[in-house]
């Protein structure tokens, strides 16, 4: 059997976070009543005329300038013209020709190697209306129902070289990307939602060979693990046909998650002709280069970057700072608590640790009541066994964790004089357990600890009962 | 007559215009086209190599539009004009193909 | 215009008054005329009385409040039906005002009603119109041009005192020029086309039509503007109406293109036109012989470009937010017959042809190359204007032809031989009647000027209309 070199690429449509929409200024949220955010200018009724949103030219530019795109800075609309129920004007305003970037890339980690996906182009475009099937696909129904809320809503077009090797790198790639998008805050990214929608094309060829192989085109990947299943599948599936000496036919397929395959798309005959010209009811886009500068000035730092720098500077492992950066939140938090001094290590096994189980419940606490726990455990306020109940109690109340210890009357007992008459009555009360003891089974050390500590309800420092007892069994 | 395009891409052109064409009416475009064409040709022998396109006559500069929400239509205005709704979406009838 | 103001003003007589012999003008003339798609008695009255109450309390909207205006069917009218003379928009009620609308609204002007078109303003002579042709009020048996037929025979008949055309190829000009009336195309940008059913969106434009050069003056003055509702509206500054001045002429450089007065050329309009020019050279202009040889190219480019963009502005009407829907089993059905029984011949036709040039094997052939002769056009004609400060030429070769007559269609297309130049380079052009032929039928005479000198065209409009009317 011959090997065969995989080569993918991917377009990925990501929408853009603008209050209104692109070309109009409804409203562009998620979730509303069916055709409530819709204007004369989304709906192309006739004699209405499209109006370019600032917010989606900067979002647009700022996604291209952290993908390190070049920016042109002379960019131009299109006309691309097709019919469906869902594009309004029967023609979507894109950008072919003149697209707002080209050429930047994607850094990222596959098995702990960096690896670079080449970006082709960015440009920007609008989003079609939403379709709702009364049967169980869009063939199988009867009829549809078209919802133009989205109709309108400014996307990216991210195109990808045929750079990817493998469906895992795939997914890692798509996973980045949308991990980069969020942090820039120019979209939700919600798959579910539609905000971040991917397409794939995949080829094989035989390994080493210069020539790209027949590319299929992947539609209908809903979710990133689709997008990983279905290269696989078709992996599989074109290496078994180019095996048994076909070739492999140059199509659209769309994934079928239930079923675990691609399926054929019904063949249209000739590829679409969309008779793409420039869009006459818009000047081109001429930027700034200095607003162009400010944008890049406002990118904060990325998921790359923030990585190799807990890294380097904070000296977490590459575990350690992979969750803090595909946590952004939690990244922050650990930022602000080590960089007021606190420990590294201390904070990152805490914030992954307890802090996070309950934080994915209950919500964020902020770094200053986080500190104020670290401090009261510092001072030997409390001890690390009763810090779980204030950290819990930090979820319930507003109050500051060294107000919960007053108010619960939490604070260690430390000292000699009041823990002592308690050593006694727990020794006192097991004298076969301490003859034991004294015979050699040192572990029973533990269980006395544990009713110092069941007498006291938790509060008897460890240390100081762990030296009366010391004195009190060694006598 | 000299036929400059052929029955085929009259139909074809017609499909992707989405027009339903009756026989008589191929006829008429493709003679219409051909007269066009003819006439036309003249157009292909300008030497344009010193100029670009023009796609609007006078040139425009236009401000980017804020990013602020405005009003919507009421849905029912929205879907006053539809041929046919239902509970608050259009309907049409079954969509064959997949989007192009 | 000004002494219907100043009667309006010195209470003299009411809006109602004015809309009420308008529209009993219209009453009378329409079944012959056919000018109108749809009047509106009731709406414009009640915009009379609210035009009367306002200036008894001594807060008129403008000098024009209360005097009505004829809007082309093609121009969104909130709640008024607008149909492009078009089946497919046969009961279509817009849920919006076009920016021009809106601007004469806020002047206070009652809208008697939505005049007659071909469809789409896609034609030359309304003929193309779903609602039948518009007859020519010096002859019925002719047309009164096209597209904007029913705006200028509105006018002419005496049914409506001025009216708002759209010009892509010549649709103001010529209809005016047919008519006997005065109408202009202004310059690309300079009128707001947001509402303006679109035909083709970088030749299309809204302008005024007139009996006199100052009324289509003082109309253009309310409708020039930017508006932020369309990205393609200029950022000039506000139109005034230029007075009468006897001077100017003396340094007025006329250019005089030789193409516009070869074959094809109708003796009788010649003459009249010559006069004219020979008027103007008698006051002191100078007539400076110009040639504008890509006026060859002019009828095809145009053609190729407004085809093109027609098949892309007309996509929209699919049947399913909106016109007359042909119900089928599946959309594509339901899409391609909708069209088909909702669209006329020569609507289909430009849509054909359009899709044809735009399509990915002829694209380059085409419509690159019409672009790209487009600018070649355009640059020629700017050139002009640095020999000369307007250009004059016959608006159309013939007078108004008889109805029926072109029959092919390549043949209507020739109306727009002397027009569609202007909305290639995106100049003014303005259309005043500078005679009659021997039967009587008017004779336009078109002056041109560099981009946002309207002011200047009307100022020689002036000055030929006076001559004319001796």
């Amino acid at each position: 059997m011959t090997r065969y070199d995989t080569v993918i690429g991917l377009e990925i449509h990501v929408a853009l976070l603008t209050q209104s929409k692109f070309l109009c200024s409804c409203r562009a949220s998620f979730g509303a009543p069916p055709n409530s955010q819709c204007c004369p200018v989304c709906l192309g009724l006739p004699g209405t005329l499209p109006l370019i949103n600032e917010k989606a030219v900067e979002y647009a530019t700022k996604a291209g300038l952290a993908l390190k795109c070049n920016i042109n800075h002379y960019s131009r609309f299109d006309r691309k013209n097709y019919f469906y129920p869902d594009l309004p004007k029967a023609f979507q305003i894109t950008q072919d020709a003149f697209p707002l970037c080209n050429d930047g890339y994607l850094e990222y980690y596959v098995d702990d190697q960096l690896v670079r996906t080449a970006i082709t182009r960015i440009h920007l475009e609008e989003e079609a209306g939403k379709l709702i099937h009364s049967g169980e696909s869009i063939v199988a129904s009867e009829y549809s129902l078209v919802d133009y809320n989205r109709a309108g809503i400014p996307l990216i077009e991210i195109v990808t070289a045929p750079d990817i090797h493998q469906p895992k790198q795939a997914r890692l790639f798509l996973e980045q990307l949308r991990l980069l998008m969020s942090y820039i805050g120019v979209s939700d990214t919600k798959m579910e939602e539609g905000s971040l929608r991917c397409d794939a094309n995949i080829s094989l060829k035989p390994s080493g060979s210069p020539v790209l192989g027949t590319k299929v085109e992947i539609k209908n990947l809903n979710s990133f693990r689709a997008l990983e299943k279905a290269l696989e599948y078709e992996e599989i599936r074109q290496s078994q046909v180019l095996d048994s000496g076909a070739k492999v036919r140059q199509e659209s397929r769309t994934w079928d998650d239930r079923a675990g395959k691609t399926v054929s798309m019904r063949s249209k005959g000739d590829a679409p002709d969309y008779r793409i010209f420039p869009e006459p009811d818009l000047p081109p886009l001429n930027l700034d280069p200095v607003w162009v500068e400010l944008i890049a000035a406002s990118i904060p730092e990325l998921p790359l970057e923030r990585l190799n720098r807990l890294e380097g500077e904070y000296g977490l492992s590459r575990y350690e700072a992979t969750f803090l950066v595909n946590y952004p939140d939690f990244g922050e938090l650990f930022l602000e608590l080590a960089d007021s001094g606190l420990d590294c290590k201390t904070v990152v096994n805490f914030l992954m640790g307890d802090y996070a189980r309950l934080a994915r419940e209950k919500g964020h606490l902020d770094s200053e009541r986080i500190a104020g726990l670290f401090q009261i455990l510092d001072e030997r306020l409390i001890s690390q066994t009763q810090a779980k109940e204030v950290l819990d109690a930090l979820f319930s109340s507003p109050q500051t964790a060294r107000e919960i210890v007053k108010d619960k009357g939490m604070e260690v007992v430390g000292d000699p004089e009041r823990l002592r008459p308690i050593v006694h009555q727990v020794l006192e009360a097991n004298p076969q357990l301490v003859e034991r003891f004294k015979l050699g089974e040192t572990k029973l050390h533990g269980f006395f600890v544990g009713q110092v500590m069941r007498a006291t309800q938790g509060k008897a420092d460890p240390e100081a009962v762990n030296a009366l007892l010391q004195e009190e069994l060694v006598n | 007559m000299l036929r400059l395009i052929d029955r085929q891409e009259v139909i074809r052109m017609a499909r992707l215009a989405r027009l339903e064409l009756s026989e008589a009416e191929v006829e008429q475009y493709q003679a219409d086209l051909t007269n066009f064409l003819t006439s036309g040709k003249k157009l292909q022998k300008v030497d344009v190599s010193a100029v670009e396109g023009t796609s609007h006559a006078v040139s425009i500069t236009h401000e980017l539009r804020k990013d602020e929400v405005g009003s919507s239509l009421p849905r029912e205005e929205v879907l006053s004009a539809g041929p046919e709704t239902v509970d608050g979406f259009f309907k049409v009838p079954r969509i064959v193909e997949e989007q192009e | 215009m000004r002494n219907l103001a100043h009667l309006l003003e010195t209470r003299q007589v009411s809006s109602r008054e004015i809309v009420k012999h308008y529209l009993g003008e219209i009453k009378q003339q329409e079944p012959d005329l056919n000018a109108f798609i749809t009047v509106d008695d009731v709406g414009a009255l009640a915009q009379a009385d609210a035009a009367d109450m306002r200036r008894s309390q001594g807060n008129p909207l403008s000098p024009w409040d209360g005097i009505p205006i004829a809007v082309k069917d093609n121009i969104s009218t909130k709640g008024l039906k607008t149909t492009c003379a078009s089946r497919f928009l046969s009961n279509y009620k817009p849920l919006f005002d076009a920016s021009v609308v809106r601007s004469l609204r806020d002047a206070g002007m009652p809208i008697l009603g939505k005049t007659n078109l071909d469809e789409f303003a896609m034609g030359s002579s309304t003929e193309y119109s779903a609602y039948g042709v518009a007859r020519n009020p010096h002859d019925r048996t002719r047309v009164s041009g096209g597209s904007s037929g029913g705006s200028a025979a509105a006018v002419a008949a005496g049914e409506a005192p001025w009216s708002l055309g759209t010009d892509t190829g010549g649709s103001i000009r010529q209809p005016a020029s047919f008519c006997g009336v005065v109408g202009l195309k202004p310059t690309y940008g300079w009128v707001s086309r947001y509402g303006v059913v679109a035909l083709a969106p970088s030749l299309d434009q809204v302008g005024p039509m007139a009996r006199t050069v100052e009324d289509a003056a003082i109309l253009f003055s309310l409708l020039a503007g930017p508006d932020p509702k369309d990205a393609t509206s200029a950022d000039a500054r506000n139109f005034e109406v230029p007075f009468w001045d006897d001077q100017f002429v003396k340094d007025l450089k006329i250019g005089v293109p030789e193409e516009f007065f070869g074959e094809g050329l109708h003796p009788d309009v010649e003459k009249a036109v010559r006069r004219s020019l020979r008027t103007l050279e008698g006051q002191g202009a100078t007539l400076v012989p110009i040639s504008l040889a890509t006026n060859d190219y002019a009828i095809d480019t145009y053609l190729t470009l407004v085809t093109a963009e027609a098949s892309s502005s007309l996509a929209r009407y699919d049947g399913v937010r909106y016109g007359e829907r042909v119900h089928a089993a599946d959309s594509n059905t339901m899409f391609s017959k909708s069209r088909a029984a909702g669209f006329g011949p020569e609507v289909k036709r430009r849509i054909m042809l359009g899709t044809y040039v735009l399509s990915a094997s002829h694209y380059e052939a085409y419509y690159e190359q019409a672009q790209r002769v487009r600018t070649l056009i355009k640059l020629d004609v700017l050139d002009a204007f640095k020999q000369v400060d307007v250009i004059i030429t016959p608006t159309t070769p013939t007078t108004a032809f008889t109805i029926g007559a072109k029959r092919n269609p390549l043949e209507m297309y020739l109306s727009d031989l002397f027009t569609a130049m202007a909305n290639l380079s995106g100049i003014p052009a303005l259309s005043v009647p500078c005679g009659t032929d021997p039967k009587g039928l008017p004779i336009g005479l078109q002056i041109m000027g560099s981009h946002f000198r309207e002011e200047l065209l009307f100022k020689v409009g002036y000055v030929v209309e006076r001559s004319a009317a001796r």
